[in-house]
């Protein structure tokens, strides 16, 4: 174990290593461009043996990293914003294939350069485990749980983790690394399943399936594995908790001063960590408010925030993307979560997007309102801009 | 360069599995069957949309049309890293996943001199969907996006040459097969099998129901094209070396190839002499490049 202090980059650099990631493909595109400088300078400094493949574009950097994860290497990409969008097709292959794999998305919003949550929002319907980091140890730490989670039997499916760019990617700040023994006690070798090598005895097809007597089957299989995935995030970090020391909630959701909050707010990435210093500024006041930090998008977290739901008056929920049309996915997912039964107001506030700063100050506003609506005063409009 | 082999070489272990898709007459369908005689077991095939999706005994990892340069690039490098280049990864694609949405990614894959090999099956148009133009279809020929009107006399301009793009890449091998000359083809496919970097073989394979022809006529169809100096057979090393591999004394009329084809029905004489000029003239540059054994453009 160590310690150093690095940009968000780099503890995602330094979590590839430590995960023993054999191949890596990708495409620079600012925030995310400085990953992939660090895992070369860790290739040329003989730090780290593994194979860099450096493609003309992200779309065949996803298709590279799924071919080598088929084969049976540990694989990882990273990208951001508008390069995301660019892999959107094979993205769906890499899940339907069942692959393992793991992306680093650095968020970049769709409409400009800098961080929301466009990018990874828009890859919803893909079929990956999407989950969302606050700070660089977190980042470290998720990295190598998220192999560990998309190689789990039970799902086999391919996991983005993403954090927000420029705030997080560029920032520095003091990373625990953990040791390489330890991690490989935590993180076995990678064994595909089931092999694609022509000796096997009965080698893999991977790809378009024929003649499926039911062809609505392997999307019900996909839709099963995905919510399989709760409890082995769960189990995860669980583990990782035990081994290491620290823990991010449950895995699914990282609550914050909720046990006896009337109003609580929900967040994700680093919106997260202003909205700790808002709950505190309002508890300082008296006014019970708290906080859940999302970690896990896809799956949601429905049993936590049903449980959640019986005890508290009001969710404001925060979102930093905004699906025009539909609105902000999170209050969209939270409405669903708890649609038919007897529970709280839900509050949506859009807050952070195109990299609009989002201070405590707004937060406390968001906490105000949504205690207001707890203790059940009429509140005008239900969902805002903030 | 290939050393020719005789018909008794020819491997009898079929490796791929009939009928598959294919029409009847299906060029593509025997450019798979002879080309997997010659890689033999020990490969992943790698496909990607095209028509007919070859099936055989091998382990296949499917890819988005435009992936495969980097499925073969993923596959190549996870097998290094796992210790088993005794496997080969090959492609077989078509003209749509090579010359068109797949360029840009096999382009790159060539650049990097991957250790792939890139089998392209060529049948001039788009046949999966229904034989929409490529940049792989000759000019003046009929497709369902240039229907013949007083306005659209076909295609309206030449083949891409892709041999030569990936040539121009300074990769190990490249090189044209045809499924009339199967001994060639098989010669060409075993020897690219054992390189190690970028290689790639583009076997022309006539398709009956898009070129419109007897379906009975296929190798007829493609024994005139090379006969005709339309798909000459040559062999391209590290984009500099070069070998004309059927070099007839002299060269069929370009119309014996043209006129069993619907396809070309429309043609007018004009037209006709303007492909012969332009066949001719690449004709005497290949005799050229082979003479001094150096590529000619």
């Amino acid at each position: 174990m160590s310690y150093e202090v690095m940009v968000g980059n780099k503890a995602c650099a330094t979590g590839v290593k430590l995960a023993r990631v054999k191949v890596a493909s990708a495409f620079p595109i600012t925030p995310q461009t400085t990953i992939t400088e660090y895992l070369s300078d860790m290739y040329a400094a003989g730090e780290f043996d593994f194979d860099f493949v450096n493609v003309e574009g992200e779309l065949t950097s996803q298709v590279v990293v799924q071919a080598a994860t088929a084969v049976g290497a540990r694989s990882f990409t990273c990208t951001s914003g508008p390069g995301l969008l660019y892999m959107h097709h094979p993205m769906q292959e890499t899940a339907s294939k069942r692959l393992p794999l793991v992306m680093a998305v650095v968020h970049r919003g769709v409409k400009g350069m800098q961080p929301d949550h466009s990018d990874l929002m828009s890859q919803q319907w893909q079929g990956w485990i999407h989950l969302y980091v606050e700070n660089a140890q977190e980042i470290l730490d998720t990295c190598v749980m998220a192999y560990k989670i998309a190689e789990d039997k039970r799902i086999r499916l391919p996991v983005a983790f993403g954090y927000d760019g420029y705030v997080l990617s560029y920032t520095a700040e003091p990373v625990e690394i953990p040791a390489q023994e330890e991690v490989d006690k935590f993180l076995p070798p990678y064994k595909p399943m089931p092999s694609i090598l022509p000796d096997e005895a009965d080698p893999a097809t991977f790809g378009r399936g024929f003649g499926d007597a039911d062809p609505q089957k392997p999307w019900q299989v996909h839709h099963e594995a995905a919510l399989t995935a709760e409890p082995v995030i769960k189990e995860v970090f669980a583990e990782w908790a035990k081994k290491f020391g620290r823990s991010y909630g449950n895995g699914m959701i990282d609550p914050y001063r909720i046990d006896d909050a009337e109003a609580v707010l929900t967040a994700m990435g680093t919106i997260a960590g202003s909205a700790m210093s808002a709950v505190d500024k309002l508890r300082a006041d008296g006014k019970k408010v708290g906080l859940v930090k999302i970690r896990s998008f896809l799956p949601f977290p429905r049993n936590d925030f049903r449980e959640i739901a019986k005890r508290i008056g009001a969710f404001g929920i925060i979102d930093r993307s905004c699906q025009p049309g539909m609105g902000g996915p999170t209050w969209h997912q939270m409405r669903s979560t708890l649609y038919g039964q007897p529970g709280p107001q839900i509050l949506g506030f859009y807050a952070g997007l195109g990299g609009k700063e989002v201070r405590v100050d707004d937060i406390i506003k968001i906490g105000e309102k949504t205690l207001k609506a707890a203790k059940g005063q009429k509140v005008e409009p239900l969902v805002e801009w903030v | 360069m290939s050393q020719r082999i005789t018909r008794a070489q020819v491997p009898l272990e079929e490796l791929t599995i009939v009928p598959g898709s294919a029409c009847q007459g299906c060029g593509a369908a025997l450019a798979s069957r002879l080309t997997f005689k010659a890689l033999g077991p020990n490969v992943i095939r790698h496909g990607i949309p095209c028509c007919p999706d070859a099936v055989t005994k091998h382990p296949r990892a499917g890819a988005v049309f435009e992936g495969g340069g980097a499925s073969l690039t993923g596959t190549a490098r996870g097998l290094k890293a796992i210790g088993r280049t005794d496997v080969k990864a090959v492609g077989f694609f078509g003209d749509g996943g090579v010359y068109d949405i797949g360029f840009q990614g096999l382009s790159a894959a060539a650049e990097r001199n991957e250790n792939i090999l890139v089998i392209c099956k060529d049948n001039e148009a788009y046949m999966n969907t229904g034989n929409q133009r490529s940049s792989g279809t000759p000019k003046y020929a009929e497709t369902s996006t240039n229907p013949i009107g007083p306005k659209s006399r076909g295609k309206e301009t030449q083949k891409k040459n892709v041999p030569m793009i990936f040539a121009a890449h300074y990769v190990p091998y490249i090189a044209t097969a045809s499924v009339a000359f199967p001994e060639d083809l098989i010669a060409k496919v075993k020897y690219a099998r054992d390189i190690e970097g970028f290689r790639m073989v583009i076997i022309q394979s006539p398709c009956p129901v898009g070129w419109n022809f007897d379906s009975a006529k296929t190798i007829e169809v493609a024994r005139t094209g090379v006969q005709s100096g339309i798909w000459p057979l040559y062999e391209i090393e590290h984009g500099t070396s070069f070998k004309l591999n059927y070099k007839p004394k002299e060269l069929k009329p370009v119309v014996e190839y043209l006129k069993p084809q619907r396809r070309f029905r429309h043609m007018t004489e004009a037209e006709v002499n303007e492909i012969q000029t332009y066949v001719t003239e690449r004709w005497q540059k290949l005799i050229k490049a082979d003479e001094v054994h150096q590529v000619v453009i």
